[in-house]
């Protein structure tokens, strides 16, 4: 990967084309999850990071929470998850984004390491990559890691700070 | 984390429409630093210096408030922090 630059309005990076199939891959499998029945969120602890309680204590409130916000949040997710699949060059190349493009990214690959977080059980203690663990999943963690921390970076420094 | 508070009396009854509510955010070991601290900034128009205070305290304290009003308000900025994927709850104020 090269990581996002910020060039004028829109911030750059580039992808190859192996990368470029594994984020493919990544948002088949998040549109899957936003797609699942929204009745058994809280038993499947990735949706309910995805999706979590809305008051910490109080089922009641929680459950009125969900009510009223969880549609419109998975709408959000999904058209996020559009927004990017349409920006990923097929077979590798540049990915360039404007400021509500570049949002998307922020939401979508910080979803990406949520649900793939929650699976691995990242801790506060998992320390940096480790050359020596095969994870194939861990990895890739990392690397959504490498991308999102880039876009950050990228995104707030200069024209991106404009609302 | 145990809430400070578990259970509500008579007297918090009373004083319960005066006390506002407040949005939490929790810690997350998956999050980054920089992007909570730009999420801060973004949805609540704070400067990078209190976002990123808040930040902190979310990180070394396990969580922090980051806005209070009314429950309806709460809710909703609980609601746009967790489409930015921040973990987030709203509660009266304790």
């Amino acid at each position: 990967m090269k990581p996002f630059r910020r060039r004028g309005d829109h911030v750059v990076a580039g992808l190859s084309a192996q990368e470029s199939e594994i984020l493919g891959l990544l948002l088949e499998q998040l549109d899957q999850l936003l797609d699942e029945d929204a009745a058994d969120v809280p038993a499947d602890p990735v949706r309910a990071r995805l999706f979590p309680a809305g008051h910490a204590s109080d089922a009641e409130i929680a459950r009125d929470y969900r009510d009223l916000t969880e549609s419109a949040l998975r709408e959000g997710k999904a058209g996020d998850l559009a927004l990017v699949r349409a920006t990923v060059p097929a077979d590798g190349g540049d990915v360039r984004l404007d400021d509500d493009q570049a949002r998307a990214w922020l939401r979508t690959t910080n979803d990406l390491r949520l649900a793939l977080g929650t699976r691995l059980g990242i801790t506060a203690e998992t320390g940096p990559p480790d050359p020596d663990d095969g994870s194939q999943q861990m990895s890739v963690y990392h690397w959504l890691t490498a991308v999102q921390g880039s876009l950050v970076d990228a995104f707030v420094s200069g024209a991106g700070r404009r609302r | 984390m145990a809430p400070e508070r578990t259970t509500e009396t008579a007297t918090d009854a009373e004083h319960e429409l005066d006390r506002p509510w407040v949005t939490v955010v929790w810690d997350d070991p998956v999050n980054l630093m920089t992007y909570v601290t730009f999420v801060l900034q973004d949805l609540f128009g704070y400067d990078e210096q209190k976002a990123s205070t808040l930040m902190l305290q979310v990180h070394h304290e396990g969580k922090a408030i980051v806005s209070s009003g009314p429950r309806e308000k709460m809710e909703h900025d609980t609601s746009r922090l967790h489409a930015y994927g921040l973990w987030a709850s709203y509660q009266r104020d304790a």
